[in-house]
């Protein structure tokens, strides 16, 4: 119309959400976890960048893994560091993890009718000296466990880890029973054959592949440091042990 | 409410070193409903062919009567033994003349195909509802678990298993696909194909 | 809508429906009769669409029998469920197709088995101990999957057990449907098939 004004009704729609594939995997052991991510961004079909990590560490004994909406996701992160750091400000240490993991869930949940659209998981080394991984839903809704995938990928890697983790539907040799947790090397090469494997199958998943390890004070690193590749991230001598092992996957 | 998720089920093949594997799970449900722990999705077409029809299940029974008679006919007719490859794309043409209103089925198949040397050859194949054929060198999925089959046998499979590692490596990427899918499960069948014998064995899986 | 529920036990089938035909929330009839009897050994329960399921079982009943005036002898029961079947899956795929729902319980005189058969509107079939169709399935199906009849003496669901024992359990099933379901048939027509044939049983 000439004074502006629109003959028919108009509607206008913003989408506040978009979805950047990748997948995330963590895993529990006796004195460590593992918290891997694969490094491909992507929208659709597109794929925005091939190195975007989505594993982050937050304190020498906790690292937080984001998937879904990654602008959400590093949001998300960002925001979660802060209160850690201010965490340390007034109280001279760092955030013991199941804390880390009740603040994650505030946090969420303070966002619950515009929700972070992004799955953590949350792995490190709990105070009792015990590996642990702790996984959300976008909401807070969150639980203690001893593995977990999440992302695009997760349908294709869970049930796999369900086999090799938890060794559901296997069944003991007799006389013995299955281990509650197994050792780092074991660990590492299923989170290497989980990710190749989705690679593989998954279009969003690829490109590049981050893995970080923590392993509780004093307790031996089980030949990490030897591992290929096998980068050091502590800060402290005695403290616990952070690495980060990167690897390739392929970029098709 | 998808079609190919009415029912639930899935099926998954696999190759072996001079044998294939076909396994799958028993549930017939109507949605969120069990009905029955005893469906049964594959069937014997031949000495060396099977096949599985995961999808809508009155289309599973359709399409069993359907290629049993199609390839009784071609036997008869051709004094022959119908091989496998011939055998796919017969699954193939019969699902392409419904293009326009497709049986609900995503079918997989394996045999053994006889060489010109005399020797058998392993063979697996999977189609879409339409009838795109899949000839795939290692292992074909489908069903409503099909995305947790993928993973898991990704993870799982290796080339030139023998019979007896190739029914595990079957079992166990069925099995744990499924215990994952809400639509499959309720019991599991796993047929091992091998040059002189056909292993049938019942699964005894997760009832939930 | 309609409940029906069948269960198998040592040599004998027993199918049970509510008598009520209703149309909209209005009960226009409460005795009608919906278990037909094809054959010497075969009922059908049927249910689905007014109007579709009459006609659909009439129709059945008629060739079945043509089949038997034919031969001599009538199908037996897998055949019987089998072309029952097909019947339904053609007509899935025709311009109008039967929404009717079966139970087919059958005892092939040759075998000396009972076969009971679940079908679908869709042409689903699938051979079971028991089943049920309609609201009543929600109830029944749980209760008759309980496998601890050994403590009580009287089980939920046992294939081997005398008929007298297999009325207790439809009994049971219909207090549950009777107890837990907001609208309850007030009444239901229960037939059984055994060797000696088929015949109704006031429950």
């Amino acid at each position: 119309m000439p004074d502006g004004s629109f003959a028919h009704p108009q509607q206008r729609q913003f989408n506040p959400y978009s979805d950047n594939g990748g997948t995330i995997l963590a895993i529990a052991g006796a004195d460590f976890t593992v918290i891997a991510g694969d490094t491909r961004q992507s929208e659709g079909y597109s794929i925005q960048t091939r190195y975007a990590p989505k594993v982050f560490r937050l304190t020498d004994r906790a690292v937080l893994a984001v998937n879904g909406f990654a602008a959400d996701g590093n949001m998300f992160v960002k925001k979660v560091k802060q209160r850690l750091e201010w965490y340390r400000h007034a109280h001279a240490k760092d955030m013991p993890l199941r804390a880390i993991a009740r603040l994650i869930q505030t946090m969420l949940y303070a966002q619950r009718f515009f929700p972070y659209y992004v799955y953590n998981i949350l792995g490190g080394i709990e105070e009792d000296g015990t590996g642990a991984v702790y996984s959300f839903d976008p909401v807070g809704s969150y639980e203690r466990e001893a593995c977990r995938a999440a992302g695009a990928a997760q349908s294709l890697v869970q049930p796999f880890l369900d086999n090799q983790i938890y060794f559901k539907n296997q069944k003991a040799a007799p006389g013995t029973t299955h281990p509650a947790h197994l050792p780092l090397s074991d660990v590492l090469s299923i989170v290497i054959d989980s990710f190749t494997s989705a690679t593989e199958r998954h279009i969003e998943v690829g490109d590049g592949l981050e893995i970080y390890v923590v392993v509780a004070q004093g307790r031996s690193p089980q030949g990490l440091d030897a591992f290929r590749g096998a980068q050091e991230l502590s800060t402290q001598p005695n403290g616990d042990r952070m690495f980060i092992i990167r690897r390739e996957l392929k970029k098709d | 409410m998808s079609i190919m998720e009415y029912n639930g089920g899935s099926v998954i093949a696999m190759v072996g070193k001079e044998c294939v594997a076909i396994a799958s799970d028993l549930r017939l449900g109507n949605q969120a409903l069990g009905i029955s722990s005893n469906f049964q999705k594959i069937f014997q077409m031949t000495d060396r062919i099977f096949l599985g029809l995961p999808g809508l299940a009155t289309d599973v029974t359709t399409l069993k009567e359907t290629f049993r008679f199609r390839v009784n006919m071609y036997t008869i007719k051709e004094e022959r033994e119908l091989e496998p490859e011939t055998f796919a794309h017969m699954v193939s043409s019969a699902l392409y003349e419904r293009r326009f209103g497709p049986y609900f089925i995503e079918p997989v198949m394996c045999g053994l195909q006889k060489t010109h040397d005399g020797s058998y050859k392993p063979f697996i194949a999977a189609t879409d509802l339409i009838g795109c054929l899949n000839f795939a060198k290692d292992f074909v999925v489908a069903g409503t678990a099909s995305s947790k089959l993928f993973g898991v046998a990704e993870g799982l499979w290796e080339p030139d298993l023998e019979p007896e590692d190739l029914f595990e490596t079957c079992a166990q990427t069925l099995l744990n696909a499924v215990d994952r899918d809400a639509y499959s499960g309720w019991g599991a069948e796993v047929y091992v194909l091998t040059k002189d014998k056909v292993i049938k064995r019942t699964l005894k899986g997760r009832m939930d | 809508m309609d409940i029906s529920f069948a269960l198998t036990g040592k040599g004998y089938v027993i199918l049970a429906s509510d008598t009520t035909a209703a149309r909209s929330i209005v009960k226009m009839k409460v005795d009608e009769d919906k278990i037909k009897v094809l054959s010497p050994h075969l009922l059908m329960a049927y249910s689905g669409e007014p109007g579709d399921t009459v006609q659909f079982a009439e129709y059945i009943e008629r060739n079945i029998r043509l089949y038997q005036i034919r031969n001599t002898y009538a199908l037996r029961p897998p055949s019987a469920a089998s072309w029952i079947r097909r019947t339904l899956a053609d007509s899935l795929r025709s311009r109008k197709p039967y929404a009717v729902n079966l139970l087919i319980g059958g005892y092939d005189t040759s075998t000396h088995q009972p076969h009971l058969y679940w079908v679908d509107y869709l042409g689903t079939m699938s051979e079971v101990p028991f089943a049920a169709h309609g609201y009543g399935a929600y109830f029944a199906l749980s209760l008759l999957d309980r496998e601890d009849g050994l403590m009580s003496g009287s089980s939920y669901h046992d294939p081997e057990a005398p008929l007298e024992e297999g009325l207790k359990t439809l009994r049971r099933c219909l207090d549950e449907v009777a107890k837990r379901l907001v609208v309850t048939p007030e009444k239901y027509k229960v037939k059984v098939v055994d060797k000696d044939g088929v015949r109704e049983i006031e429950i």
